[in-house]
């Protein structure tokens, strides 16, 4: 790992709370309101972290287990993407089913947690986060294939590092399809417009808010923590596959990644304040149409 | 392979003491954990040694028997099944004689470890022998003491029902053995799997039929979608120890009946590697919709098991896909993955039968909608339930993460080394069926633990719940601390993994050595990644002491009069993912005045097998009228079909 790498480690794990703030800013400031500043999630963070907990008397220790999983597996997960745009700081043959596996992983502890308070809304968020999670997880392969076949690696570090620069003038029209895909996963992963809003405020209609509405305290400012990560995770993923940037000195490398995330979170929030959220069984015809996205850009790819 | 069929003896020996000494338990039960315990032992040394890399000679029986020789071999392939009998077959047998322990007086608890016994030494007779003879009646005395045991509570109308089918189905899997045998031999008269393997090249136009013949007749063993519909049924009736055996290792048969044929035959031709996918992947599929749809948590379990045949499956067909287009790495790391996940899925599928056994046994229910917050009256069994259910999902840091992580490598690498117009490349989509798989697996185990184990008692019978003794915790946590050991080791299991799957697609083990699989990175990260979640749990722990805690009741938005069945059930839990494949689930649904209710069925069962028995009965009534119950007519059709028969021979200008 370059001395890049390690900083741009740091700054995704220092300025990740920033990814959604940017994203609210953007959806204030385009629907005619000033919005919450940018920095607002840590003001919540520091908070949360000064409050005591309250524990439903229903719970074990899965509901306490559970925000600990999540951020500790993503935390893991950040080591797999190559953040200077060369090479990531862990990786091996085979490691995007790692990275899918932690996903999965910080997922199923949360959702266990909600589902051990007893509540029915919990239950269904619960229901809703995996039906989502199902369609999310075969598109995510998809795009993962249609990055195999663009590079001929199959760890991520490789992936979405050197040899992507080199895929890149042969197979743009591919990648630009997986880039796309990518970012249609990253709504849906990270519970936002137009599958689920964040903004609601009827627990009926939420999807992750109402998994994680029994935790308080510090609990639950590691579950925002958690989200901003995911969120920044997969603009990382996002911003590596639109640009490679292998040929970029290691500084400039990061920087353009950091512009890159804070890009895609514009983005979300322009995407947030144009459009409605769709109607529930609407949303794995999203995902599907996601995949069929990804899958053409396999299909270019074949010969 | 003398210390094996030692253990054989024993573990037979352990179950007529158990039968002997029904009528003093405690002396019966202390002689059959001796026994059986040794037996296993002794069995899964040179299991053990041979996956390390040790070579033992075929033994070959002296004396004259029928069908050629008698031969016992232990290889690679053998030993890792024999290891998954012989653990997984201690850990059952050991929790059965404490889950059979209050059935005693009323039912043959004595003939029921014997049965066990049986079924444990044929199956391990079955994977060392070497030659057809000996391998079909291990085959058949499995099969039939699996169906004994299956009835254990023939009381029961739907476990007689369930026991016909197994049986009709059975038989038919056998029969279907027996052409296989034929057909390979041809006229050879030599049974022995090494004649079958020198007589590959005379197969000429055959070998197209004998592997569709092995594909259907190990696959109704596996039970692979379409041939899966007895499975949910003789799983479910059996008592949990025997369901637990059964889904972990006497399905795994037809895995291994599969992967022998591979060894033996040789490169399969291309279209029977597709067709192996493709089937592995419509069993992943549908085996995971059917188990989201069930309430039953046997039958639940008992659906994920045609699940991960389909995942074996997927691992099977990369690796024919890489023999017949000459990608030595892909079909080894496809025959291991298949080979590892078989080993895993006998330990976590096991681990989660008697998990779900205990909670049957305290309360006597099996309805998961009726139970809720399990764990907090059964601490330990609903931790380790916990751990099988993350490895089923194939959740790092557990073993089913590593031999999926290994299968997807195989499916992924199609695309990395096919060449320009290689159909290899389109492998890679299988990948994708796999993803799938995991995310509607990790759906249905959410479902499960969640309803059963957490949240709050829906029935009364969930409240009964109470942590059963010790010789019922001990198995479990045993099979639970595999699931993890496994996990956390990928450098120990993998390499073994790959000399099976350099036996099975022939090549010279060490031709493709751990760090093509990156067995050790992948260690470095199961052990960081657990380190990393141990330390953040200490970290959380050590920050909470110093702040004030609180318990309430849970938030429900305000709302005062909450009760238990508000909740969300296992039907509510499954309902939108039931949606998407409404056309495949096989879900029925009845109102009735104000209540509402979904009855999973098996489509495969209700729309064809069924229909197609009851038209198989109604040709069968035509035949009726030649059989008048005369003897002389009998015999008269004898004569008739004797002349039949030797004009054909005459007309054909063949002697006999």
């Amino acid at each position: 790992m370059t001395w890049e790498g390690g900083a741009a480690l740091g700054i995704l794990g220092i300025a990740a709370p920033a990814v959604p703030g940017i994203a609210v800013k953007t959806k204030s400031l385009l629907t005619g309101r000033r919005g919450a500043p940018v920095l607002q999630l840590y003001y919540d963070l520091w908070k949360l972290l000064r409050k005591g907990t309250v524990y439903s008397r229903t719970t074990t220790w899965v509901f306490r287990a559970g925000p600990v999983v999540m951020l500790a597996s993503l935390l893991v997960a950040t080591l797999f993407l190559p953040l200077d745009g060369r090479a990531a700081p862990a990786g091996f043959a085979g490691d995007l089913v790692v990275f899918a596996g932690l996903l999965a992983l910080g997922r199923f502890a949360l959702v266990l947690a909600g589902l051990d308070t007893g509540s029915s809304f919990e239950g269904l968020g619960a229901s809703r986060e995996v039906t989502i999670a199902s369609f999310a997880e075969p598109t995510l392969f998809l795009c993962f294939i249609a990055l195999v076949l663009a590079t001929g690696e199959i760890s991520l570090g490789g992936m979405l590092g050197t040899p992507l620069a080199v895929a890149w003038p042969r197979a743009g029209a591919s990648l630009s399809l997986v880039g796309i895909s990518l970012f249609v996963l990253l709504l849906a992963e990270n519970s936002r417009v137009p599958v689920d809003d964040p903004a609601t405020h009827l627990e009926l209609t939420m999807i992750h808010e109402v998994i994680v509405l029994d935790h308080s305290g510090p609990d639950l400012a590691l579950i925002l923590y958690g989200g901003a990560l995911k969120l920044a995770l997969f603009g990382v993923l996002v911003v590596s596959v639109f640009v490679p940037r292998a040929d970029l000195s290691g500084g400039v490398a990061v920087a353009v990644l950091v512009a890159g995330v804070a890009l895609v979170a514009v983005a979300v929030g322009v995407v947030e304040s144009i459009m409605a959220r769709l109607r529930l069984n609407r949303v794995p015809q999203l995902l599907v149409g996601a995949a069929v996205l990804a899958s053409f850009g396999i299909i270019l790819q074949l010969h | 392979m003398t210390l094996v069929a030692v253990g054989l003896v024993l573990i037979v020996l352990a179950g007529v003491a158990a039968a002997a000494l029904s009528r003093r338990p405690a002396a019966g039960e202390l002689v059959f954990r001796a026994l059986f315990g040794t037996g296993c032992v002794a069995g899964a040394v040179p299991a053990l040694a041979v996956l390390a890399g040790a070579v033992v000679p075929d033994v070959r029986l002296p004396g004259a028997v029928p069908l050629g020789g008698w031969v016992f071999g232990l290889d690679a392939l053998s030993a890792v099944f024999l290891l998954a009998i012989l653990s997984v077959g201690a850990a059952c047998a050991f929790y059965g004689l404490a889950y059979l322990a209050r059935e005693r007086g009323h039912r043959a608890v004595g003939a029921a470890h014997l049965l066990l016994a049986f079924l444990v030494s044929a199956l391990a007779a079955a994977v060392i022998a070497r030659a057809a003879a000996p391998f079909l009646i291990a085959w058949e005395v499995m099969a039939v003491t699996a169906y004994l045991l299956v009835v254990l509570e023939h009381e029961r109308p739907e476990v007689r029902r369930a026991g016909l089918i197994y049986l009709a189905v059975t038989h038919a899997g056998t029969l279907l053995l027996f052409a296989l045998f034929a057909t390979w031999a041809g006229d050879a008269g030599d049974f022995s799997f090494a004649a079958l393997a020198e007589h590959r090249q005379l197969l000429a136009g055959r070998g197209g039929m004998i592997l569709v013949l092995a594909l259907v007749a190990f696959g109704l063993k596996a039970g692979l979608v379409p041939f899966h519909f007895w499975l949910p049924e003789a799983h479910a009736a059996a008592p949990s120890h025997v369901s637990a055996l059964m889904s972990g290792v006497v399905i795994k048969m037809g895995v291994y009946g599969l992967l022998r044929t591979v060894l033996l035959f040789g490169p399969p031709p291309p279209w029977w590697g597709w067709v192996v996918l493709a089937l592995g992947a419509c069993s992943g599929v549908l085996g995971v919709v059917w188990a989201l749809a069930q309430h039953d948590i046997k039958r639940l379990l008992a659906f994920h098991s045609v699940e991960n045949i389909g995942i074996i499956l997927l691992g099977i067909g990369a690796g024919a896909l890489g023999l017949a287009y000459g990608h030595p790495v892909i079909a080894v790391l496809g025959f291991a993955g298949a080979a590892l996940h078989t080993l895993n899925h006998a330990l976590f599928k096991s681990l989660l039968f008697l998990g779900a056994g205990s909670v049957i046994h305290a309360t006597g229910a099996r309805d998961i909608d009726r139970f809720g917050g399990v764990a907090r009256r059964m601490p330990t069994t609903a931790a380790a339930f916990l751990v099988g259910s993350a490895a089923i999902v194939g959740l790092p840091p557990l073993n089913g993460f590593v031999s999926e992580w290994v299968v997807f490598q195989a499916l992924l690498r199609g695309g990395v080394e096919g060449g320009a117009r290689d159909a290899i490349q389109l492998a890679g989509l299988a990948a994708v069926a796999l993803a799938l798989i995991g995310g509607l697996a990790l759906a249905c185990f959410v479902k499960v633990v969640g309803v059963l184990y957490l949240g709050t008692p829906r029935d009364v019978v969930a409240t009964t719940a109470r942590e059963p003794t010790a010789r019922m915790i001990r198995p479990v946590v045993g099979l639970a601390v595999a699931c993890v050991a496994i996990g956390l080791l990928p450098i120990v299991v993998v390499p073994p993994a790959l000399r099976v799957g350099s036996l099975v697609a022939g090549i010279a083990p060490g031709a493709v050595g751990p760090e093509v699989a990156a067995a050790g990175p992948a260690t470095a990260f199961t052990l960081g990644l657990t380190a990393a979640l141990v330390a953040a749990w200490a970290a959380r722990g050590a920050f909470g002491r110093r702040q004030p805690r609180l318990e309430a009741a849970t938030w429900a938005c305000g709302y005062a009069a909450v009760t238990p069945r508000m909740a969300y059930t296992a039907s509510s839990f499954a309902a939108p993912l039931l949606g998407v494949f409404r056309p495949v689930a096989g879900v029925r649904t009845a109102r009735v005045g104000d209540t509402f209710a979904t009855h999973p069925t098996d489509p495969v069962l209700e729309r064809v097998v069924l229909p197609a028995w009851h038209g198989v009965r109604a040709a069968a009534a035509g035949l009726r009228p030649i059989q008048r119950g005369g003897l002389q007519l009998y015999l008269l059709y004898v004569v008739v079909v004797v002349a039949a028969v030797l004009l054909y021979l005459v007309a054909t200008g063949r002697t006999l």
